[in-house]
């Protein structure tokens, strides 16, 4: 039975998702066309990686909330940099953004992996640390779309596939898609095929056991808040390119929110289960509603409203069937 | 009790802690010498820790039973919105006596009734539904200011009759009354946690779940005493703040979380729970006021007292790991020898 709770989860949430889009078509028609949906997956795909990397990090047992911090630092810095170097090229951008990443997520790692301090507090310190550093370091000016290197610009206009509409616009599929099906290959590889993936979820279900069985709990979680790190830059150039603006305020304060999402999507807070799948389900259904809510009557303050309801609907559900399962079985935790 | 705290069963933290707190206030003192050490300072402190210091208390009970409670400050919200809402609709420049009085307390029995129930909520899921804390008040977090959100559509309720903004700005003789009623009610939770059966029944329960449920304590009855408290709490802070600020908001005070959980963290509290003092808490609450004080005497900017409070949280928890490690190590000597 334990193996089917994942499964279920997931199903509902695409009965959902897929009952919800046919209620609001059913409002605006305008929902239901390829045009929105690439639309969508332009604007979600940032979220989609950022995303990923909850999961990850959920599955190890833990929890980030600097994630945030850490994306826009590396893509305010990658844009600052390309400014100053004046080398117009994205693959140097991707390169400094995540080699940003890659270092503010080792500081997690470091601290959590060998100061074993608690993940949520850790990360709450590092996400006041991280991005309190950037403004008052880096700066807090923003950069327009005037201003912004060339690369970002174009990065963000690219598109894989193009053809014109009913109406004579020009639809495309942004190229946004690449980079995220990359991580998504990837994320997936590492978790199933490769000893480090098995590692993860090995400690994010019980700890003790893992480290018994030979696993070298310290290091296996530097890497995965490493490896977070590094997707949080991919997402920071993604960002950048994407709404050709960049104003290190900004992106902070939304964390929760992605945190909800991948939670939604059936990833265990206790850690060990949660599939990719599942996350981006729940961050597929975060973003329809976002960008739904206003067809339907409701304002954007509504938001908050659903997607706590829906976390708690979810989780509790699962919680419940975990803590009945664990009765049954006799497990005291 | 404080009293026997401080003066009989004092441990060596707490101590340090008062001597770290002490030699701060001298140092500041020292470095302001005409601002910090001035009447209008402390004035300005005493009115500014209430409203936090109660955000701290109940963050700090929900984490001795080893959880924590994200969503104080949402459930303050909401409950401060409530009792903005009952304000503004129903009074008039010409409300005036009884009816005056009947309409504010029915506004701030409102709120803390709200804010319980938030905190029931809160118990109930974590409790019943076995949803980790974290988790939990993460969802009830983002419920609750989203109920704020879409009452408020994000603007403030304003405009609250003079007699309810004595709550906030009033005084009782020398002290400042939200301070009074902050230092009753830190009063009145220390006792519970130290002298009462609850109380000692939330420590055990924080250090070992297991064993406390195999002790005959009922875990569920108690985590949802603690966070019908915490909440209760939060409520009551919300009442001083909306008055202090003569309007409610959702989002006001989000700053207050981070700060809650460092001053909780500094005050002794482990977050895996069952350990830490009240008399702790309270000393790092003063300690985060001096500093914040401070750093707005000294001309920080907001981002820059961000960095420091992350910081702070950081080396303050890797201090006690480094503690916690060397004394292990030292008991592990003593047994050999």
């Amino acid at each position: 039975m334990l193996n089917k709770i994942p499964k279920t989860n997931e199903t509902y949430l695409v009965i959902v998702i897929v009952v919800y889009s046919i209620i609001v078509t059913f409002v605006n028609k305008s929902f239901m066309s390829v045009e929105n949906f690439f639309d969508i997956l332009r604007s979600g795909t940032g979220v989609a990686i950022l995303g990923v990397g909850v999961l990850v990090v959920l599955l190890s047992g833990g929890i980030d909330v600097s994630f945030t911090a850490i994306a826009i630092s590396s893509g305010y810095i990658a844009v600052k940099a390309i400014m100053a170097l004046g080398i117009d090229n994205l693959l140097l951008a991707f390169i400094i953004s995540c080699s940003i990443g890659i270092l503010l997520g080792a500081i997690n790692g470091i601290i959590i992996a060998y100061f074993k301090l608690p993940t949520l507090i850790t990360t709450l310190g590092t996400l006041n640390l991280f991005h309190g550093l950037l403004l008052t370091i880096v700066g807090t000016k923003s950069v327009n779309a005037g201003q912004m290197p060339k690369c970002f610009i174009r990065f963000g206009a690219a598109k894989l596939l193009t053809f014109t509409s009913a109406r004579g616009t020009t639809v495309g599929l942004s190229v946004f898609i690449i980079p995220l099906i990359a991580v998504i290959l990837l994320t997936w590889f590492l978790l199933k095929y490769t000893m480090l993936g098995r590692s993860i979820y090995a400690i994010g279900n019980n700890m003790e056991s893992a480290m018994r069985a030979g696993i070298n709990v310290a290091k296996t979680q530097l890497f995965v808040y490493c490896y977070v790190g590094f997707l949080d830059g991919i997402m920071g150039v993604i960002t950048v390119s994407e709404v050709r603006w960049v104003n290190p305020v900004y992106l902070v304060g939304t964390e929760l929110t992605v945190i909800a999402a991948v939670v939604i999507g059936g990833a265990r807070l206790t850690g060990g289960s949660g599939t990719i799948f599942g996350a981006l389900l729940g961050i597929s259904l975060v973003t329809i509603l976002n960008s739904t809510l206003v067809f339907l009557g409701l304002s954007s303050s509504w938001m908050d409203f659903f997607v706590g309801l829906i976390m708690i609907l979810s989780i509790g559900y699962t919680s419940y069937q975990n803590k009945i399962e664990n009765q049954r079985l006799l497990i005291f935790k | 009790m404080l009293f026997n705290g401080i003066t009989k069963k004092m441990d060596s933290s707490l101590l340090i802690l008062l001597v770290v707190t002490i030699i701060l206030i001298v140092v500041l003192s020292i470095l302001l010498p005409n601002t910090f050490l001035s009447l209008r300072n402390f004035q300005s402190m005493a009115y500014q820790i209430p409203e936090f210091g109660l955000l701290a208390l109940a963050m700090a009970i929900a984490m001795m039973t080893g959880g924590i409670d994200l969503s104080v400050i949402a459930n303050a919200n909401l409950s401060g919105i409530l009792a903005a809402i009952i304000l503004t609709q129903n009074i008039t420049p010409d409300t005036a006596g009884s009816q005056l009085i009947l309409i504010i307390a029915l506004s701030i029995l409102s709120a803390l009734a709200l804010s319980a129930i938030c905190g029931l909520l809160n118990g109930l899921l974590i409790a019943y539904l076995g949803i980790p804390a974290i988790l939990a008040t993460l969802g009830t977090m983002i419920f609750f200011s989203g109920i704020g959100m879409a009452i408020t559509e994000g603007r403030g309720v304003v405009g609250f009759p003079d007699l309810f903004l004595y709550i906030g700005f009033g005084k009782i003789s020398i002290f400042p009354l939200p301070l009074v009623i902050f230092i009753i009610a830190a009063f009145i939770v220390g006792v519970i946690m130290d002298k009462t059966a609850p109380g000692q029944k939330i420590y055990l329960l924080g250090a070992n779940p297991v064993a406390a449920r195999f002790s005959g304590i009922r875990n569920n009855v108690i985590i949802i005493k603690t966070y019908m408290l915490t909440g209760f709490l939060a409520g009551l802070s919300s009442i001083i703040m909306i008055s202090r600020v003569n309007s409610a908001k959702v989002g006001y005070g989000h700053t207050y979380l981070l700060q809650a959980i460092l001053v909780v963290v500094l005050g002794g509290v482990d977050p895996a729970g069952g350990k830490g003092r009240i008399s702790g808490v309270l000393l790092g609450i003063i300690i985060l006021q001096a500093l914040q004080s401070a750093f707005t005497l000294f001309g920080f900017d907001p981002y820059s007292k961000r960095l420091i409070w992350g910081l702070m949280l950081l080396i303050v928890m890797i201090i006690n790991f480094i503690n916690a490690k060397r004394k292990e190590r030292v008991r592990r000597v003593k047994k050999i020898a």
